[in-house]
């Protein structure tokens, strides 16, 4: 009997196992690309030749590579923009979600359908707004990660606003008839009994947002031009642009520090991001 | 005590407020007066709209929602709203390299181009500054004669050289009744410099080319307000508006000023894509790729995230150790994965030729490029469709394929004839949010193969595997020719074809109708 269940589960474990090889395949390459200080595996052999930490070493004192630069940019745009979006989404979302208004219908349809449209192609209208913004402040406005955030806050209310709205549809409505009842005025509703509950699907939220802000490359190599002043992406991006040989090595390195933070946030959150993709989300 | 913290009504909770308010009215009060200080007077209206739009919100009772809504509609409406509809806007212009400025700026440059040097090319070293009465002087050197004068934009004077001051070299350091700019002057007042026009008579005039070096020059090319036609003066030939944002030459017409202006072209750039064969055939297969490539991407994934979710929906082996790994990919920032692929099948060093002993230009050929780009896609995706397919799958209940084998059915004709469309029904609108997805799939395209590879023959710049928003990105922002009006028009068929999906699924999924 159990040798014909192990039957029946070899399938499985093929399968499985054939994409835990195609999935470790690119990883494994890239954690011996960056212990290896010749920076390249084009040897016969699929373990460094020497052994050395020398490409991590070269990250962080090598002058031409900001790279404490970038990643503490990428770590500030990204919180700042995933804290600021979550509140304005929020707030938003409670709006459509319990109140009847003027509008509010167009409202929704209107964020809905702007969100569709493929919004970094109106990329030279945001790239005059953003110069005018610099002629005036220059620290809001080109070239600075500031002016890049308030750009992606910009973009907070469209996304956030249907994600969250969903969520809070589901709360009941007698939960604020009676605490309007108990004389809760419409803010303390938000702060006091929205808040709190909906604190789990903010945080999955402001989550997604940080993963987002991490990863997003177009508008940040268009605006941040100045070598110290790029994120993560910009940076590593550009620096394989040149002689790839040359850098895979580093290249390598700086792209694993990059993501160890993302992937235990991801891991750490798990169960609530699947659970929030699941219940259908617009965007895929 | 805690409901007066958060309430808004308690006196500590108003003087929050007030805090908040005030500060941000400060900041942008302030960026207001530089914006004014600076000419910048859209930034400054913009700014005063949004300021007051606050004020009233929050200091004027009633209008509960807006009190919700209005930082997040002022940002979109800046940074999303405003850029949108310049875009939509410019798909209905002739808005390309040549024609970027509008009509009055364009006039304005052909009358700078219209410019001609006298025949000795006579150049003069100059020494600008200004008069006590603030108005524009130089003195000009003519660098062959060496002779001096005092010119001012009324014309010019003799200057004796006991009233100018020399260094070493020779260079006039400083000259009675001329006041030099500093550093900062000068860098903001660079265009009304070059602006600058000092009379010499004969209908000549120096005219300065930086701050430092004037040349003689003469107007050749005239402008006619009332017939709107240009004129040389030299040759006699008239120039007119051609109505497609260049004024031409009456006698030739093939022969165009620059700079042109973006004129209004109505639907031309969208008939272009239709009609015109250089711009249609590229157009056409990209449009063909990026419909395969999101079908592929999402059929590819798809199956392959079915298939896992189908093996370890069961107690199995390893399968926390299956779980926790393969959904990897999905936790690493894409962009990255992305890089790494493209060193993996780099040509020289690339570990997928080392694996295979091989020695291919996997991104050279178009149709292994595009098989690069599924599978790399398919890394990328299939963690997301296993989530969904197990997380659908653990929603259907067990009775039905019971009921199925009860019926005669073996596992596979159950899971084929009433799971499988049950899935497709249940996860139908995610996949059809994950094709629009790839459908914009930019990021892939663009770290990956940047389009390529290109056909160097024809010179186009549409690539094998640029898909329709990456070939807008190209059109638009290209490094030599950039076409804005084009690309926009590309943009607002990908909207309706995106749009109209998004509009069908949320149709079918009933949100609109809860609203």
């Amino acid at each position: 009997m159990s040798n014909t269940v192990g039957v029946r589960n070899l399938w499985r474990h093929v399968l499985a196992l054939i994409l835990v090889f195609f999935t470790a395949f690119p990883i494994y390459v890239v954690i011996m690309t960056s212990l290896d200080p010749t920076g390249g595996i084009a040897s016969d052999s699929w373990l460094p030749v020497k052994f050395s930490f020398s490409n991590y070493t070269k990250l962080f004192t090598d002058p031409r590579i900001p790279y404490l630069s970038w990643m503490r940019n990428s770590l500030i745009i990204a919180s700042a923009t995933a804290v600021t979006s979550v509140m304005i989404g929020a707030a938003s979302a409670f709006a459509f979600s319990r109140m009847r208004f003027k509008g509010r219908k167009i409202g929704l349809q209107a964020l809905l359908l702007v969100q569709v449209f493929p919004s970094f192609l109106s990329l030279s209208a945001i790239y005059v707004i953003m110069e005018r913004i610099y002629l005036v402040v220059p620290a809001l406005g080109l070239g600075s990660i500031w002016g890049l955030y308030l750009i992606y806050i910009g973009g907070a209310m469209g996304i956030n606003a249907w994600l969250l709205k969903g969520f809070l549809d589901t709360i009941p409505m007698e939960l604020d008839e009676s605490a309007r009842i108990d004389g809760a005025s419409v803010p303390q509703i938000y702060w006091l009994i929205f808040f709190p509950l909906a604190s789990p699907v903010l945080a999955v939220t402001a989550v997604l947002s940080f993963i987002g802000t991490f990863n997003e490359f177009v508008l940040a190599s268009l605006f941040l031009q100045d070598v110290d002043k790029r994120t993560v992406a910009v940076g590593l991006q550009q620096f394989v642009g040149g002689q790839y040989e040359q850098v895979w090595g580093p290249f390598a390195a700086g792209s694993i520090i990059a993501s160890i933070p993302l992937v235990i946030i991801f891991l750490s959150m798990q169960r609530y991001i699947i659970g929030g993709l699941t219940a259908g989300a617009i965007k895929g | 005590m805690i409901y007066a913290l958060v309430g808004l009504r308690g006196s500590i909770a108003l003087l929050l407020k007030f805090a908040i308010l005030g500060a941000t009215d400060a900041l942008l009060i302030w960026i207001i007066s530089v914006a004014l200080g600076k000419n910048s007077i859209i930034l400054a209206v913009v700014l005063i709209a949004a300021t007051a739009a606050l004020n009233i919100t929050y200091l004027v009772k009633g209008a509960v929602p807006l009190k919700f809504l209005i930082v997040g509609i002022l940002f979109f409406s800046i940074f999303v709203v405003t850029p949108t509809g310049y875009t939509i806007i410019m798909s209905g212009f002739n808005y390309k390299t040549g024609n970027e400025i509008d009509k009055p700026s364009a006039i304005a440059g052909v009358l700078a181009n219209g410019l001609s040097t006298d025949e000795s090319g006579t150049a003069y070293d100059m020494f600008l500054g200004k008069t006590p009465s603030g108005q524009w002087a130089a003195i000009l050197e003519d660098q062959v004669n060496h002779s001096v004068v005092f010119a001012t934009t009324d014309g010019v004077q003799p200057i004796g050289e006991s009233e100018i001051t020399r260094n070493s070299d020779g260079i006039i350091t400083a000259a009675n009744g001329i006041k030099q700019l500093s550093q900062d002057e000068q860098a903001t007042a660079d265009s009304e410099i070059t602006a600058l026009r000092f009379p010499l008579g004969d209908n000549y005039f120096a005219s300065p080319q930086g701050a430092e070096v004037a040349l003689r020059m003469t107007q050749v090319m005239s402008y006619d307000k009332t017939s709107d036609t240009f004129t040389n003066s030299q040759t006699g030939e008239v120039f007119v508006d051609n109505g497609k944002g260049n004024f031409a030459n009456k006698a030739d017409l093939t022969q165009v000023l620059d700079p042109g202006w973006r004129s209004f072209s109505a639907f031309d750039n969208y008939k272009q894509l239709i009609m015109d064969k250089k711009v249609r055939d590229p157009f056409i297969g990209v449009f063909v790729w990026t419909i395969a490539f999101a079908f592929l991407s999402v059929g590819t994934t798809f199956a392959v995230g079915m298939l896992l979710a189908l093996a370890l929906q069961n107690q199995l082996r390893f399968r926390r150790f299956y779980r926790g790994f393969l959904i990897l990919p999905y936790a690493i920032p894409s962009f990255m994965s992305i890089l790494i692929w493209r060193g993996l099948f780099n040509k020289d060093y690339g570990a997928i030729n080392h694996l295979l002993h091989t020695h291919i230009g996997w991104f050279d050929g178009p149709w292994t490029a595009r098989a690069a780009v599924i599978l790399v896609n398919l890394w990328l995706g299939f963690p997301y469709m296993y989530l969904i397919s197990s997380g659908a799958l653990q929603s259907i209940p067990s009775e039905l394929e019971e009921a199925a084998s009860i019926d005669g059915a073996t596992g596979k004709q159950a899971f084929i004839a009433v799971k499988l469309p049950l899935l497709v029904q249940i996860l139908g609108p995610l996949l059809i949010s994950s094709f629009a997805y790839n459908f914009n799939n930019f990021n892939i395209i663009y770290l990956l193969t940047g389009g390529g590879p290109t056909d160097e023959s024809t010179g186009a710049i549409a690539g094998a595997t640029d898909i329709l928003i990456s070939y807008a990105y190209k059109t638009a922002f290209g490094s030599t020719f950039q076409n804005l009006g084009l690309s926009s028009a590309i943009s607002m068929m990908m909207f309706f074809i995106v749009g109209t999906l998004s509009m069908y699924t949320l149709k079918k999924s009933r949100v609109l109708e809860t609203l």
